[in-house]
């Protein structure tokens, strides 16, 4: 089971644009990586608290609604965030390849 | 008698010379010992008096010192001359200095040689720790946190309520017990506890100390735990489809965001791609040529010099970079045993790479086979070359084409490429007027031309020349530069307009040339640099534009047709490094430079200075004709001013 995830993540990494992966857990502490610690260890923390204020966001909306993606799109890059109850899984890339 | 005589009279004469031995002997004696004497007891006392006057000027009193050199004066010291310590006593800071100064032979002024070596940097991670925020808000039990050592101002958020002092900072980590607190409070808090951090850079030493939380194997662990798997199932699939759409929803059709960016762009004519160094094989050896495969274009061959930091390394190292990839690492890794001067790959064969040497040799690479040195060397010997080999050319067309190498001492050698036991042909290039060869250090072929060359040498003078027929050699002198010719460079880019006949050089004496092989006389010398020029390479693609590299860092492009004065983009590479050698990229979009130091540079030229327009060729024929005229005039000036002044003053 534990290398179709690294298959997974594998694949993704790959991915025309991709420029890195981190799977956090709902503390904010980065489980897996490919990029280097400190970039990770930022982006870990700013992309949480953003998360967290999301889900916030949405549930004070309508308590029974709950976030389900998050995207933002600057003009560099794409920082896509799937969000579940316990981890983060947070991807970058470059749209333009 | 006569004998007796003879007898007393050597007698007296090697005791006299005894006695004056003996004399001499006492004398030195004597002397030393005054000698030694006055120098210990001299100094002492100099010093001595010196501190006294220096501090009695000061105003300290003196109580010890001042009676140490009465006693020391006291003291019979007849066989010295009491003169010197007199005026030492009585005159005051001036003289007795002076006379201190010049007795105290064992003052001198040391210079201090500070070495500073810098720590070297090691990777650590931020061991200061901070309290954790409580994020599970399912249980009361309490979790590990830490708090936080001094420097921090930071505290458990959760603790704010309750008084920080139960808690304090010299303890060092210890458990706390947490209080359960939902989630979305958090925020708030933060902020508000922190006083001397930003509530970011707060949030940041939170998660700086999370990572410190799990361990590897709590990593592992949790990625194999059932619910990571779920979860990373799902997030996967939603992740992956999003990638794949490539819908650019921020596509703007009316061009107005795109004015902007163009504006943008223009500003970054060049700006660093990236940057190819090899720690193992390139550090600290000088680039000295490259060359860009013919079938494959991304890729690229470098030379170096030899790395005097490590002489049990070969000396001559040969790289093969490609550009396509994002891997740092070069595809190909070559070397020989003499400093490698110029590289090239064999333009009609992809797999053969040649390379002409600093002992002479010319040597060929294969990277088919699996060895790192040639596979073939050409011999040392007065049939090939004796002197470094500063050019390696293939020429020709596929089915009849020669490698072409020149040395230093003026010899010029076609060679076949399966053979290069002996050179198919070699001739000397000497100029009709010098009996010696010419120097050469750079060597060009104009676009389409097999037969003809130019080449440059160390005297300063440019030479063309030709490979067969009657008048094979040198055929013309250009005069011009003071210094060695450091690079040479024929007009490449193809147009309506055929510019072939105009060639670059660069020289030491901080100038690049244009010239014209129709001319004797430079068409143009552009003086912008402040130190040696070592390259200069014309655009592959734009008629107007070329790139030269000087040795205190700078990469200059200039477009003629903009500004014939000043460069039109400039760039001083990071840490100054002196660049040794440039070159375009066959697209005509980048530049590459080499430094000194073993790392090779690739620049993004701007769309705008890069890509040349349909008029740049009738543009930069004006160009010309504009500096033609330009010239006439300064020499209709200098002759009016010679005619009329009568000294002679050299404009070019």
């Amino acid at each position: 089971m534990a290398s179709e995830v690294e298959e997974t993540l594998k694949r993704i990494q790959t991915h025309k644009g991709v420029i890195g992966i981190i799977i956090v857990n709902s503390e904010g502490i980065p489980i897996k990586t490919t990029l280097d610690n400190s970039t990770t260890v930022q982006y870990a923390g700013l992309i949480t608290q953003l998360a967290d204020k999301a889900r916030s966001t949405v549930r004070d909306i309508d308590p029974t609604n709950d976030l389900t993606f998050l995207r933002i799109r600057s003009k560099k890059h794409e920082i896509m965030v799937a969000p579940d109850k316990e981890y983060l899984l947070i991807v970058i890339q470059n749209p333009s390849g | 008698m006569d004998r007796r005589a003879e007898l007393e009279r050597k007698k007296q004469k090697l005791a006299m010379i005894r006695e004056e031995k003996e004399r001499r002997r006492r004398e030195k004696e004597a002397k030393e010992h005054e000698e030694i004497v006055t120098r210990i007891t001299k100094p002492d006392k100099d010093l001595r008096a010196e501190t006294e006057e220096l501090l009695s000027s000061l105003g300290i009193p003196l109580g010890n010192d001042g009676s140490l050199i009465r006693s020391l004066n006291a003291t019979p010291e007849t066989s010295l001359s009491p003169i010197p310590d007199q005026s030492l006593t009585s005159t005051q800071s001036g003289t007795g200095l002076l006379k201190s100064s010049r007795r105290q032979v064992k003052l001198s002024v040391v210079s201090v040689h500070q070495a500073n070596i810098p720590p070297k940097e090691s990777v650590t991670y931020n061991k200061q720790t901070q309290t954790a925020t409580s994020t599970i808000d399912k249980e009361a039990h309490p979790l590990d946190y830490y708090v936080e050592e001094e420097g921090e101002g930071c505290s458990l958020p959760s603790n704010d309520s309750e008084s920080p002092a139960l808690y304090p900072r010299h303890h060092g980590p210890h458990k706390v017990a947490g209080l359960p607190k939902i989630e979305m409070v958090r925020p708030a808090h933060v902020a508000e506890g922190d006083n001397p951090l930003t509530p970011g850079h707060a949030d940041l030493q939170k998660k700086v100390t999370g990572t410190q939380d799990l361990s590897e194997e709590e990593k592992q662990q949790i990625m194999m735990s059932e619910e990571f798997h779920s979860f990373f199932d799902k997030a996967s699939r939603i992740v992956e489809r999003a990638l794949y759409e490539d819908i650019d929803i921020c596509v703007d059709y009316t061009g107005i965001g795109e004015e902007q960016e163009g504006d943008d762009k223009s500003g970054i004519r060049l700006s660093v791609n990236r940057c190819f160094v090899d720690d193992r094989w390139s550090k600290n050896r000088t680039i000295t040529s490259f060359d860009w495969s013919a079938q494959f274009p991304e890729l690229l061959v470098a030379s170096y010099n030899n790395n005097e930091d490590v002489p049990h390394d070969p000396d001559g190292v040969c790289l093969i970079w490609n550009l396509k990839f994002k891997k740092t690492t070069p595809e190909h890794i070559f070397h020989c045993q003499s400093p490698v001067m110029a590289a090239c790959f064999a333009k009609f064969h992809p797999n053969l790479i040649l390379g002409g040497t600093y002992s002479g040799q010319v040597v060929l690479w294969d990277n088919r086979s699996n060895k790192r040195t040639p596979v073939q060397r050409s011999p040392l010997s007065a049939s090939a070359h004796t002197h470094p080999v500063y050019c390696v050319h293939v020429v020709g067309t596929q089915n009849a084409h020669n490698l072409v190498s020149i040395s230093t001492d003026g010899k010029f050698c076609s060679w076949s490429l399966d053979m290069l036991s002996t050179p198919q042909d070699t001739m000397e290039l000497t100029h009709q007027k010098q009996s010696r060869a010419v120097a050469v250090t750079s060597l060009s072929f104009p676009y389409g031309e097999f037969n003809n060359f130019v080449v440059g040498s160390e005297e300063g003078s440019v030479y063309t020349a030709c490979r067969h027929g009657s008048k094979a050699g040198v055929m013309e002198m250009f005069e011009a530069h003071q210094g060695p010719v450091t690079g040479i460079d024929t007009h490449r880019a193809q147009g309506h307009i055929d510019f072939s006949h105009l060639f670059l050089t660069s020289s030491i004496d901080w100038t690049v040339k244009l010239w014209s092989l129709k001319e004797s006389k430079p068409v143009y010398s552009f003086e912008d640099n402040g130190d040696y020029v070592y390259d200069v390479s014309w655009s592959p693609i734009h008629p107007a534009l070329f790139a030269c590299v000087d040795g205190m860092g700078r990469l200059d492009l200039w477009n003629l047709n903009n500004d014939t004065e000043l460069p039109t983009a400039s760039v001083v590479l990071d840490g100054s490094p002196a660049l040794n050698r440039v070159m375009w990229a066959p697209a005509g979009h980048q530049v590459v430079v080499g430094d000194d130091a073993g790392k090779i540079w690739i620049y993004d030229v701007g769309e705008q200075l890069a890509t040349p327009k349909s008029d740049e060729w009738t543009m930069f024929m004006h160009t010309l004709q504009e500096l033609k005229n330009n010239q006439v005039d300064q020499d209709l000036d200098a002759l009016t001013s010679l005619s009329s002044s009568g000294f002679s003053s050299g404009i070019r």
